[in-house]
Formats: C-alpha cells, structure tokens, sequence
C-alpha cells in the first residue's frame, strides 16, 4: 500500500511542477526555466526545515516565495524575448541554477550533525517527516491538499478576469496590447506565480525525498514541466493533471513490465500524442462536464483563433 | 599578471577559437531551421550524436579510416534529421507551435534513449587525426587535431555559403524563409524546401559531432546536451536568423567557455557562460547581428 501512496506523492509534486509551467504557457511563453524554480524552491525548504528548524507549512511558503522573487526578477530580462529566444534564456537560467547548487556547500551544525547542501554530494538528510512522526499516508493527503488548493485557485483564476488576460496575451499579443493590456506586467505576474508554485512543488518534494542534489533538476525534468500541460492541453487545469497520470502513471509506472524498451517508447509516444492531438489530450478548450454528460448533442463551438499570417 | 598567465590566457584563447567552430556549426543549423519553419527543433543536438554514433559503429565494426567515419557521421545525421522533419514538423499544424516543440522534445528523449540502448551508455572511443602533431608558434602551441577540426568546419560553412547564394536551391531556401507565401506562389514547394533544410542542417550537426567527439576523442551520449545548450546560445548572442551571426557567436562561446575554464575551473565554466547569454538579452536583445524581425 506505501507503494501506491509513494506514487501518489510523485503524482502530487508533479502536478504542482505541470501547473507552475501551466500558467507561463497560458501567455504563450515557453519556459524552460521551471525545473530550476524547484530546484530553488526544493533547497529553500529543505534549508528551512533541516538548518533553521521550521515547521513544514511556512517553509513551503517560503520556498514559494523566494522561488516566485528570483522568477520576478529574472522576468524581466527573460521576457523581452520571445518564442525561441526565450526557450534558450530560460534553458540557460534552468541549467544556471542547477551549476550554482552544484558549486553550493553550505553546512550548519544541528544537535551535533551537520546540515546542510554539500556541493556535488547533494543536500541530506531534510527528514523533517519522519523526525516528526508523519505516516506515509499522511504524506500522501498533505500533498494532495496542496496541490488540490492550487488547482482549486488556478481554476477560479481561469474564470476571472486574470484568466482572461493571460489568455489574450497567449493569443494575440498584438491585439492584447492594442487593447491597452501591458504586455510585461501580464508576463512577469505570470512568470512570479509560475515560480511560486514550483517553489511550492520543489520545497514538497525535498521533503518527501530527504535527499536532493544538483543532477535531478536538469533538462529533463523541465522539459517534463512544460511536456504536462502542452500534452493534456491548455484548455483547464485538468488537463495537465490528466497529463501526469498519464506519463507518471501509464508511461513509467505502468511500462514497467517492458524493462528498458520503456524509455524508448516513452519519446514515441510524446511524438505520436503530438501529431495526433496537436493541441493536447483534452484540448485547447476543455469539454465541460454539462457537454460530456448531454452525449450526441455536439458543443457549441467557441471562439476559434485563426493564424492571420 | 605574470607571463605564465599571459601565455596560458592566449592558449585557451586559441583553443577554444578552434573548437567553437563546431558550436558554430550547430548554431547555423538552428539558424536555417528556424529560417525556413519559424520552428525550434530541440531534437537537433540528438540527431546529430546520433549520426556520430552511425559513424562510430563503422569505425568499430570494419575499421573503416576516419575519412569515412566522418562522412559517415555527416550523412547519417543528415538522414536522421530527414526523418525528424517527417515525425515532428510535417504534421503538426503550422499554427500550433507548440506541438511541434514538444514532438521535438519526444524525438530527443527517443533518439537519446536509442543511443544509449545501442551503445549500452558506454563511451566508445572516436577516430582522430593528427593526434600528435602540435604547431608551436613561440610559446603558444596549436594542436594538430584541433586545426584540423577548425579546418573541416570552415570548409563546411564555405560549401554552405555556395550552396546557399550560387544555386537554385540557396536561392529557393532563401526565399521561403523571407516570405514563404510569396515563395509558394513563385512555384516553390515549401515542403520540399523545409525537407531538404533539415538534410543539410542534419549534415552540419553530424560534422559538429563527428569533430567535437575527435576533439574530445571518446564520444559518449552527455556531448548532446552540451551541443544543443551552446549551440542555442551562440544563435542567441549572433543573433536569430543570421549565419555569420551563428558563426561568430559559437567562436564567442567557444573561447569565453575555455577562459573560464581557465579562470575558475570546470564545475564554475557553464555559469559564466550563461551569464554571458543573460547579459546579451539585456543589453541586446536581438543579439549582434538581428535584425529586429529576429525577435519573432
């Protein structure tokens, strides 16, 4: 049963990891950035638990909170640039961060050990969990709460006129901008909450790991970042939880049976998923629950947006 | 700054000169691509260890002599692109981009994945010439193999620049990536025209593997991520679009990378080199030679 809930747990990290990319996406924007927000976010709480003895709650918060400064400021320069070019700004800052946790050695003496993160050696022992007497299971639901809170807010904010914003940058930046929306404000503000909750994510998952270091935030893991939501769709937040369920739970845990042909598989089928359903699993607008259960009677088709070339 | 300094600042700094034309390579492939589609294709740094991998398994199956490895290595990389072109960017809608960004980043996991399962994630060694020779010029020595690598690559962009500005198919490529409707209606086919741009940049990124693996002398799968990263970048400081940009860019990131290895040892090196690119999105956003229509 552990099992099951260790899985739910990685289900739940990157979930956080898949929405914190989900909301820079919703502009239009490609960061590659985000795996090195949770690498940010995963040693602030980690510091914040294991060195400085914080509560897990408010060193989360933290680690939201320092992660979604750093994106702030880094927006700025990031986000003068577009499309390709902000690809490889944000490649660069990810593969940064990861170099400068690689060159971090920074212990305190605790109780008679040392904490802290050790250069290459990684950052050990953030066993605030089992220190403090949380089951797996616990774990599991504190997770999901989290992760359901975020989802809940960024639901809402589709719905408002934030969500609406976002989206029409997304679409049509000249015409957003023609209508008097300020295109950097709209950026950065997407790109500080995308950090916050990647912060959130990374602090989560030093905690539910106890061991991180430098190799595990990568460009790999922030390729997966931006592959959630652009696979499950940008239509609503489910899509990209839909889209961890199905690479975190079909393509690695469920393959598991096909040994190392898997990781062969795995990049197929993200090709074939993408000449098949160009705009994500669930699509650019995603079927409402009234639409699914009234079957036959096709949906009112909404707004199309046409490439004006 | 004594003259020990001086010396080893100038070796570096013609070490890395030699060796960035390879990035300079890669970044011109990422240039052409982008020309003609508008497209970033991730899979390119993938595609073209792949091809050295096709040359290797020559040199390790029947021996075959360099030469032909690195033929080898072009044309198999070249071919691979080929097929990257088909699975990742003929199908997808033009108007999604990032559906084939993301196909792109599948087809890298793929290629990568198979080069391991292939090699068994070993490093294999890579055929190289003019291992021994060194040119000394005063203090200051230039290796053989290094020249060597400079060479082919400066051959290889002079056969890109005739091919490009005195054939047909330069003058069609041109055109597509200047206005690819006009193109279409002066009877260009587009899709024959983005085919074979993803050869040639295929045939480039395999040269920029095939030299850095004989520089470097044992090639393994990591030098990927390391030749899409630079080469990226040395796009980004010459500026979007721009071959000479591409060119001058990769011998920046070539050289910078070797100071800096040279000043503050090899886990600090990437660091300053990325830091370099933020600085150029700062001050200059379209980089050295973009045009404002390279910003997208």
């Amino acid at each position: 049963m552990d099992f099951y809930f260790g899985l739910a747990q990685i289900f739940g990290v990157h979930t956080l990891l898949g929405l914190s990319a989900y909301v820079v996406l919703l502009t239009g924007q490609v960061s590659m950035a985000q795996a090195g927000f949770y690498a940010i976010g995963a040693y602030t709480a980690g510091a914040m638990t294991a060195m400085f003895g914080l509560h897990i709650l408010p060193a989360i918060v933290i680690a939201g909170l320092v992660s979604a400064a750093i994106a702030c400021i880094v927006g700025f320069p990031a986000l003068r640039v577009k499309g390709l070019m902000l690809v490889v700004a944000t490649l660069a800052f990810g593969e940064m961060v990861r170099l400068f946790f690689f060159n971090l050695s920074w212990q305190v003496e605790r109780g008679g050990e040392l904490f802290g993160p050790d250069g290459a050696e990684g950052f050990r022992s953030i066993r605030y969990f089992p220190e403090n007497g949380w089951e797996v299971w616990h774990v599991t639901v504190f997770i999901w709460i989290v992760v359901a809170v975020v989802m809940a807010a960024l639901w809402w904010m589709d719905r408002t006129r934030a969500g609406a914003v976002l989206r029409a940058v997304g679409h049509d930046e000249v015409a957003a901008q023609s209508i008097g929306l300020n295109l950097t404000a709209v950026k950065v503000g997407a790109m500080t909450a995308g950090g916050f909750i990647a912060g959130l994510g990374g602090g989560i998952y030093a905690h539910t790991v106890t061991h991180i270091e430098h190799g595990v935030f990568g460009v790999l893991l922030a390729t997966f970042a931006i592959a959630y939501p652009i696979l499950g769709g940008l239509g609503s937040v489910f899509g990209t939880l839909l889209a961890v369920l199905f690479i975190q739970g079909f393509l690695i845990e469920g393959l598991r049976f096909m040994g190392d042909w898997r990781s062969l598989l795995f990049g197929a089928l993200i090709v074939l998923a993408m000449n098949l359903r160009p705009n994500g699993l669930l699509g650019e607008h995603a079927p409402r629950l009234k639409s699914i259960l009234r079957l036959g009677k096709p949906a009112p088709d909404s707004l199309e947006t046409k490439d004006a070339n | 700054m004594d003259y020990f300094f001086i010396i080893d600042f100038v070796q570096s700094l013609v070490d890395g000169l030699l060796f960035g034309t390879t990035y300079a390579l890669i970044g011109i492939g990422f240039t052409l691509i982008f020309g003609v589609m508008r497209k970033l294709n991730l899979a390119y740094g993938a595609a073209a260890l792949a091809g050295t991998y096709i040359g290797v398994a020559a040199f390790l199956a029947f021996d075959a002599p360099p030469p032909v490895v690195f033929l080898l290595s072009a044309l198999g990389s070249g071919i691979i692109g080929i097929v990257v072109y088909y699975c990742c960017f003929r199908f997808t809608p033009t108007q999604v981009p990032m559906a084939s960004l993301l196909a792109s980043v599948g087809m890298l996991l793929f290629i990568d994945e198979a080069v391991v399962h292939a090699s068994h994630g070993m490093p294999v060694p890579y055929p190289s010439v003019f291992r021994n020779a060194i040119i000394e010029i005063g203090d200051i020595w230039v290796r053989g193999d290094l020249l060597f690598v400079f060479g082919i690559c400066v051959v290889a962009m002079g056969v890109l620049f005739w091919l490009l500005y005195r054939t047909p198919l330069g003058l069609a490529t041109r055109a597509v990536s200047q206005q690819p409707r006009a193109a279409a209606l002066c009877g260009i086919d587009p899709t024959r025209v983005n085919l074979l741009t993803f050869g040639i940049s295929g045939v480039l990124g395999g040269i920029a593997g095939a030299m850095t693996a004989a520089a470097v002398g044992v090639l393994s799968p990591i030098i990927a991520l390391g030749l899409t990263v630079k080469g990226l970048i040395a796009v980004v400081i010459g500026g979007l679009g721009s071959i000479p940009g591409a060119i001058i860019g990769g011998l920046l990131v070539g050289a910078s990378e070797n100071i800096f290895l040279l000043l503050r040892g090899v886990t600090e090196r990437d660091i300053y080199v990325m830091l370099m690119l933020f600085l150029f999105l700062t001050l200059r956003p379209g980089g050295l030679f973009g045009s404002t229509a390279g910003r997208d």
